[in-house]
């Protein structure tokens, strides 16, 4: 059977997508904040697992919800829903 | 409706977060080879085996069957339990130095006998559980532990490339490929094709993945970017060196 886990997570309302980083899942390596192609991600102040700090969109304009943080991450900590236009 | 992470259904979630080191390649590699699985849907017929060294962290990775060989012997080991059960699809996962260093015999081995089993090999340059030695695949002038002035190629030789050697002398029908965790969608396609292989039974399958290990080359994420896109590419080039059927045939 599978098990449902509730991971700590940071929602966060973008204009055009809903980004969810799971901060139970973010170890914090940077990787999406590289790969974001409009160049929105930046750290957060809310702790990953590890103590150090997770990601999150800087404004609610930036973000255009590619979901390139989602594919590069190692984790899968960061799940991207867009929004219906 | 809740939001659960967007992991791939072969992964177990009760392990995660995984063990592997923050900006590791290992998941990357672990993720394609997850989101194959799910795609040609062969979950319940896969065994996993892995190596040791950074890749034995992957043994509760997967809710698959999982064994942990020896260093190096889990080519061997997965040949074993595809000749016992031909029915099962047999993945053996390890790091360059269960391959190419302690292992390279197996692996050439079992290429040479066209073994039907797939064999993904993570490919970082250097030694990681162990602190970052020189590796086979440490880059000419590439700094490690083990080699603080860089790598001398006149001491050591060049970097092995395994998947241009194992393409030489396994048989047609066979595939073999060498993919990034950079472009994950062509790695997950190439893991994809492997696995089609050995599920037609056509013969032996081999995909190399550049991996990263942010940890032992002490590079932030941008650094460690760079030189998995731009550096190991220009030693390990990107591609698929031998196809079952001709390339032409293939979708990209």
């Amino acid at each position: 059977m599978p098990t449902k886990i509730a991971y700590r997570m940071n929602k966060i309302d973008t204009k055009r997508a809903l980004f969810t980083i799971f901060t139970g899942l973010c170890k914090g390596c940077g990787l999406c904040i590289q790969k974001c192609p409009a160049n929105t991600l930046i750290w957060s102040d809310e702790l990953g697992v590890y103590g150090t700090p997770a990601v999150q969109p800087k404004d609610a304009e930036g973000c255009t919800g590619c979901g390139m943080c989602s594919i590069v991450c190692p984790d899968c900590a960061i799940t991207i829903e867009r929004k219906k236009m | 409706m809740s939001i659960i992470p967007n992991m791939p259904k072969p992964w177990r979630k009760e392990t995660k977060p995984h063990k592997f080191c923050p900006g590791c390649g290992h998941g990357l590699v672990l993720k394609a080879l997850g989101e194959a699985i799910d795609e040609l849907n062969i979950q319940d017929k896969i065994v996993f085996g892995c190596d040791i060294g950074c890749s034995l962290l992957s043994w509760d990775f997967f809710n698959v069957d999982t064994v942990q060989t020896h260093h190096g012997r889990t080519t061997p080991v997965m040949t074993g339990v595809k000749r016992a059960r031909p029915d099962r699809i047999c993945i053996a996962y390890m790091g360059d130095g269960g391959g190419y260093a302690i292992g390279s015999q197996h692996l050439v081995n079992a290429a040479t006998r066209n073994e039907k089993i797939t064999v993904i090999l993570a490919n970082n340059c250097n030694y990681g559980m162990t602190g970052g030695q020189m590796a086979p695949t440490t880059l000419p002038g590439m700094k490690t532990e083990t080699s603080p002035y860089g790598r001398d190629i006149e001491e050591t030789g060049y970097p092995t490339q395994g998947p241009e050697m194992v393409a030489a002398i396994t048989q047609e029908r066979a595939y073999v490929a060498r993919g990034t965790v950079a472009n994950v969608r062509q790695l997950k396609n190439y893991i994809k094709r492997a696995l089609q292989t050995q599920m037609d039974n056509s013969g032996f399958s081999f995909v190399e993945a550049l991996s990263g290990c942010p940890t032992n080359w002490s590079t932030n994420a941008k650094d460690t970017w760079a030189f998995i896109e731009e550096t190991m590419p220009q030693y390990f080039k990107v591609g698929e060196l031998k196809t079952p059927v001709p390339k032409e045939g293939i979708s990209k």
